[in-house]
Formats: C-alpha cells, structure tokens, sequence
C-alpha cells in the first residue's frame, strides 16, 4: 500500500561508503542468521523424509539417511491418492484467493472511499470474524451446511473461506483505501465516470499491488488450513492435502519418516505457488510505480 | 411455453417417482442395498489392516453384487467428527470407533449407533468375547461395562513388558517374576550406569505405569470402582497410595531417568529400539512396529506378579443408526470375527479376540497372544487409568511429570489427580 502512494523516504546517508558497510554487516548477518534458523526445520523434513522407518527409529532424527529411501514418498502418494488432493486444495485455494480479492475490493471500496456512516465498526465487526477461533465457528457452520445441503463439499468449504478471507482483505483495503488521494477521485468524478469506472479504472489499478499480496496469502493460508475442511470434508473424494497428510498419524502411533516425505510432496505446490507469484507480485510493484 | 410447462411437470413427475422408489428400496429391508460404506483408520501394513483387506476380498465373494466402498480415515477425523458425520446422511454403513465412555458410549447414548444386542446373540459373538472384552462393547447409556451391545471388538490390547535380551544377558540379568525380582533386576543395571526402564512424561507411559503398580495391589472390585464408578475410591489408600509411592521410589532410585518428564512416547518407543533401553513398561501396540524395525533380539513378559493388567478390546465395529445396509454391515462383522481373520492377525503382530494361539507361527508372535488369552480368561483386563472421567488424560499427565522431575511428594501427586476424578465421576453420576 505505502509502495505506491507514498514515495519511499529518502534518509541522507553518509557519504562515505566504509562508514556505511560497518551497519549494513550487522544487519546482514542478523538477516541471515534468521533466514538460517527459519531453514532449520526444512532441512530436517528433508533429512528423514529419506529415511527408513527403522533407521528413524535407531538413529534418530539428527543423522544422516543410511541409505537413499523412496519408498515413503511413494507410499504417502499412492495411500493418499495424492493427485486427487493436490486437485482439491487447488481449487479451494485458489476459488477462495480469487474470490475473497473480488469481495474484499469490493466492500472496501464501499467503506474505505464510499465514507459509509459507522465504517470502523464495521471494520471492527468484519474484523472479529477473523479473529474468532475457528473451533467457534464449527458447529454453526456444520449445521448450516448440513441444512443447506452442502456438507461434504468443496463448495462449503469456498464459501466460509471467502467470507473469512475477505473479512481480514476488507480490513487492509479499506484502510489503504481510506488514504486514497480524494483529488484523484474527484478527477475522475469531473471527467464524468461513475462509480463502477472509477473502481475499474481509478482505484484498482493502483491498489493493485496490495491486491496481488492479498491473493497470494489467501491462497496461502486456504491451502494451510486444517480444521474446517478436516469437519466439512469427509469423503477421501472431497478433502484437501493437510487433512491427507493427517491420516498418517495413527491413534498412539506415527511414522515419523512417512509424515515428513508426504509434508515434503505436500509443501511443494505450495511454494511453487509463491515463486511463480512472486514474480507477477514485483511486476505488480514496478507497474504501481510508473503511475 | 407450454410445450416447456409440459416437459417440467414430466421431468418433476418422474423425479418424485425416483425418489419414492429410492425411499420404498429404503424401507423394504435393506438386504436389497448394493453397496456397503466402510471406513477404518488402520494402516494398510498393519495386522487389522492386513486382515480385514482379507475381510472384505471374503465378503466381496459372498455377496457378489454388492459393491463395497472402503475409505481409509485419519484417526483424527474420526476422533473429531465421529458425531457430526453420523448425524448427517454423509456417514458410512459400517465404520471403526474408539471403545471407552467418551466415543461409542457417548454416541450409543445419543441414539447415533445402532443396537446390536440381537446379532451378538444370533451370531454368538457373546460366547466368543471373554467378559472383560465385553465390557468396551456394551454400554447403558453411555456407560460401559454393561446394556445393549453397541460394538464389536476384533482384537484386544494390554501393557506389558518389553526387554532386549542381549542387554538383559550382557548384564546377567534374568526375567523377573515378582514385583520384588524386577526391583532386583533393575537395582543391577542402575549399579552398572544403565537406567533399566524407558519412560515418557509427557505422554500416556507414566500413567499406565503408575496404573500397573497400582494394579499388583488392587482386585476387580478395586477397578470396578474405579472404571465403572460402583463405589468411591480413596485416593490417599492402597492401591492408588501404593501405586504413586512406588512409581516415586523408582524414580528415587533411578529406575527411571529424570529428564524422562518431558519425553514423548514416540521417544520412549525409539530409545527402545535403538538397543540403549534394557526394559520399557507399555502397550501391545508398539509390537508390530517393534518387529519390524528392531534388529536385536528382544520379547516380552507380562508385568510380573499381577493378575490385572492394563488392558481392553481394541476399537470396535459399529454401525451408525443411519446406516443403509445394515445387515450387510452385521455380515461383514461376522467375517472379521471368523478364524481366519483372527488368525491373520494374529500372524501379523496384532492380538486376535477369538484366537487359538496353536495357529501362529511366529514364537514371539504367540507368545504376546498367550499372555493376551491368560490374561483376558482370568478376568484380568483392568483398562487404562485415564478412561473414568473426560480430561483425565491430562490430569495424569501433568501429575506424573511432577512425580518423574521429583518437583511434587506421592501425596502431593494424589490430591492433585484425586480432585478431577471426584469431581467427573461427579459430574457423569448426574446425568
């Protein structure tokens, strides 16, 4: 949001280039030492996702693989019907993500330019929904899908999402476009657009890049999400990649070595999700810039 | 526009006809249904996994026509949702369920499981679950030990001790028989730096361990009490009192390592297989996976100088009251129950309820399985000690952490788990 409408602050630096290599070291080595303890848990996911259960068991999570083990990777594949759940989750997430951005700009259009009377409560209002713990919400939302006829299916699961998302997408946009320079707006207004043109033609573009944010997160946290697609969706048919990768826990035993190759095979769209998006995200930023 | 009117009024016709067969098909008994839905949460390598894949190939056979429709679920939906899938029209005809007050007790008491009282005497599953498995399958509103028949147990499970015999020989120690040899046999390796027994605080281990010394001083009206809320218990008397001054001067000892506290079974069961455990005290679950992954020699032996041991059926068979086919579901219940299937479990690590022991290869295999059957015939399945109340499972937990890291006295530990109870049983005698 600050990317575009306010210009970044330029701080006067000193001149000389030594002084300022002393600061950026630290700062450096801080970044770095964190990216590596953020890296921690990946490289041991990847470590015994390799691994027999046995040598798991004898050796513990620390060591190395004794021997180059596939045979969990393909077992969560095939136990899973991994294909099946990839497809699920891509849908849900990505209906949900594209969805939620549509009914956030929306709303937030309404509230953060429209001035509505009795906005912040609003805001506040949406915002409580984001904040209620989800084990609130099961029963009730159990219930109206059941009546509605929409227990055990994915569109269930789209639906709450898209509301719950866009509760949290309306709250940023609305402040974001709380700050929306009125003289543009008026601009626009003089020229003779409606208010349909100036969201298409005025708001949006330049809310873009924090619209590319949001569709990357929604898409992001759907996919993570565990407990309401653990409730809603009940048939292998129907469920997503988290609730897949459950089944692996038993009632008083795990195979640690399997749980960590399916969260490695279940990881990966997920990320790849974020590379491909992230370049779109910067030439979203690029573009917000040359306005 | 008529014309249009015409073909609504036909297709709504006969999509009311449609669904009035369906219902008629519904109502006409459902030995008409064609398709059975079953749902467990074994693993497909395990030994219930193994042998009810056998189950259904031999149902398949039987019925041919009737399509089965399995799906393997995750133990942690079924442990959340059991009760809202059954209450909607989504759920299976026939599925796997935890056995205990909390799960099939609760649901049976909400109406969501069907009655299965008059198949059990029909088809003489009653004569062939010894009493103390019957108990897990029976429940009068919702608490067990006796009423209708709701479920059926396919195999049983205890605490027992597993040992690794090259340590036990390295050390010269022999398998103990009394409570008095075992504290013997321990006080040798404490002297030669070997902490004897693998622990976990911080899950169910310690307080089946506490349950089990309990136990060697207890009888079955002691559990009755305890389980079944037939009288109060004193938690400041024997057995309880012996139990937790016991588990105490273990861990004086140095039976049991200290930092056990914040151990998780998963590290308890690890530390066994890589050979630096001499002894742990735990279930027959661990068996299957003990076999398959340890390289050593080890077996086991029951915990020793008790007759009652913890202990019960496995999870249950149960039949959802919405279930569309419901006697195909009370066939296939009757195959898991015929000795093949047993027997298959038997063979693959898994302890069959209606077993002959003579018919398992394997020597460790039967061996597990005798001591299962002495076990279960002389009445000696005393259940797990967090079962009586919702919650408990924590309670004990947190308790014997404070027992294991010596920061809480016996009878500090007592009052503090003496109170949940009291209040639960409380709280269950109400309803």
């Amino acid at each position: 949001m600050a990317i575009t409408l306010t210009p970044p602050q330029r701080v006067r630096r000193p001149a000389d280039r030594r002084h300022r290599g002393a600061g950026r070291w630290i700062v450096l080595a801080l970044v770095g030492a964190a990216a590596l303890a953020m890296l921690v848990p990946f490289a041991f996911m990847l470590l015994n996702a390799f691994k027999s259960p046995a040598d798991y068991s004898t050796n513990g999570p620390l060591s190395w693989p004794s021997e180059f083990y596939t045979t969990g990777l393909r077992t969560y594949w095939e136990q899973v019907d991994f294909p099946v759940k990839l497809w699920n989750s891509v849908l849900i997430s990505g209906s949900v993500a594209v969805l939620a951005v549509v009914v956030s700009l929306l709303s937030a259009y309404a509230l953060g330019v429209g001035r509505v009377r009795g906005r912040l409560w609003i805001i506040g209002l949406f915002l409580l929904a984001n904040m209620l713990p989800q084990e609130a919400l099961i029963y009730p939302l159990y219930h109206f899908a059941k009546e509605a006829g929409l227990y055990n299916t994915r569109l269930a699961v789209i639906i709450i999402f898209t509301v719950i998302q866009a509760a949290f997408g309306t709250y940023l946009l609305a402040s974001v476009l709380g700050t929306f320079p009125r003289t543009l707006l008026e601009a626009a207004a003089l020229d003779g657009a409606g208010r349909w043109r100036i969201l298409w033609r005025v708001v949006l573009p330049n809310v873009r890049p924090t619209i590319s944010v949001l569709l990357v997160f929604f898409f992001i946290w759907t996919w993570n999400e565990f407990l309401i697609p653990l409730v809603m969706l009940i048939d292998n048919q129907t469920q997503t990649v988290p609730v897949a990768l459950a089944s692996l826990q038993g009632d008083r035993l795990m195979d640690a070595p399997t749980t960590n190759a399916g969260a490695l095979i279940s990881l990966l769209p997920a990320i790849l999700f974020f590379l491909i998006f992230q370049r779109t995200l910067s030439r979203g930023i690029t573009a917000g810039a040359d306005k | 526009m008529r014309r249009f009117r015409e073909v609504a009024i036909a297709v709504t016709v006969a999509a009311l006809a449609a669904t009035g067969l369906v219902a008629c098909g519904d109502d006409g008994g459902d030995s008409e249904a064609k398709v059975l839905k079953l749902w467990h949460y074994e693993s497909a390598n395990s030994a219930m996994g193994i042998a009810w894949d056998r189950a259904i190939e031999i149902f398949k056979d039987e019925h041919p026509g009737v399509e089965v429709r399995f799906e393997r679920k995750a133990f942690e939906q079924i442990q959340q949702n059991a009760g809202m899938i059954l209450n909607s029209s989504e759920g299976p005809d026939i599925m796997e369920y935890n056995k205990g007050n909390a799960t099939s007790g609760l649901l049976s008491s909400q109406g969501l499981l069907a009655d299965l009282t008059e198949e059990a005497t029909k088809r003489g599953w009653d004569t062939a679950l010894s009493p103390s498995l019957q108990t897990t399958a029976r429940y009068d509103n919702g608490v067990m030990g006796s009423g209708n028949w709701y479920g059926v147990p396919n195999y049983g499970e205890y605490v027992t001790v597993y040992y690794n015999k090259e340590l036990f020989a390295e050390h010269g120690v022999t398998v103990p028989r009394t409570l008095a040899e075992m504290a013997a046999a321990m006080d040798t390796f404490v002297a030669k730096g070997v902490t004897p027994l693998g622990m976990s605080g911080a899950e169910y281990p310690a307080g089946q361990l506490f349950y089990q010394l309990a136990l060697s001083r207890a009888d079955r009206a002691f559990v009755n009490n305890y389980q079944l809320y037939a009288n109060p218990v004193d938690f400041k008397a024997d057995p309880l009192r012996y139990g937790a001054e016991t588990f105490a001067e273990w861990v004086r000892k140095g039976y049991v390592a200290k930092d056990s506290a914040s151990l998780k079974a998963e590290d308890m069961g690890t530390g066994f297989i890589s050979g630096k455990t001499p002894m742990i005290v735990s279930g027959s679950w661990w068996f299957g996976r003990f076999k398959s992954e340890i390289s050593f020699d080890w077996d086991t032996f029951l915990f020793p100088g008790n007759t009652l041991h913890a202990g019960s059926s496995g999870n249950l068979w149960v039949v959802p009251e919405t279930s569309k086919a419901k006697s195909l579901a009370y066939d296939f219940i009757d195959i898991t129950m015929r000795p093949e299937i047993q027997t298959l479990i038997g063979n693959n690590g898994g302890i069959p309820v209606a077993g002959d022991p003579a018919t398992i290869k394997d020597p460790k295999d039967r061996k597990l399985i005798e001591d299962f059957n002495r076990v279960s015939s002389q009445d000696g399945l005393a259940f797990y000690p967090d079962w009586p109340v919702p919650g408990y499972y924590d309670v004990l937990v947190s308790g014997f952490q404070g027992l294991i890291n010596q920061s809480r006295s016996p009878e500090q530990v007592l009052d503090a788990i003496a109170k949940p109870y009291q209040d639960g049983v409380a709280e269950i005698k109400r309803d």
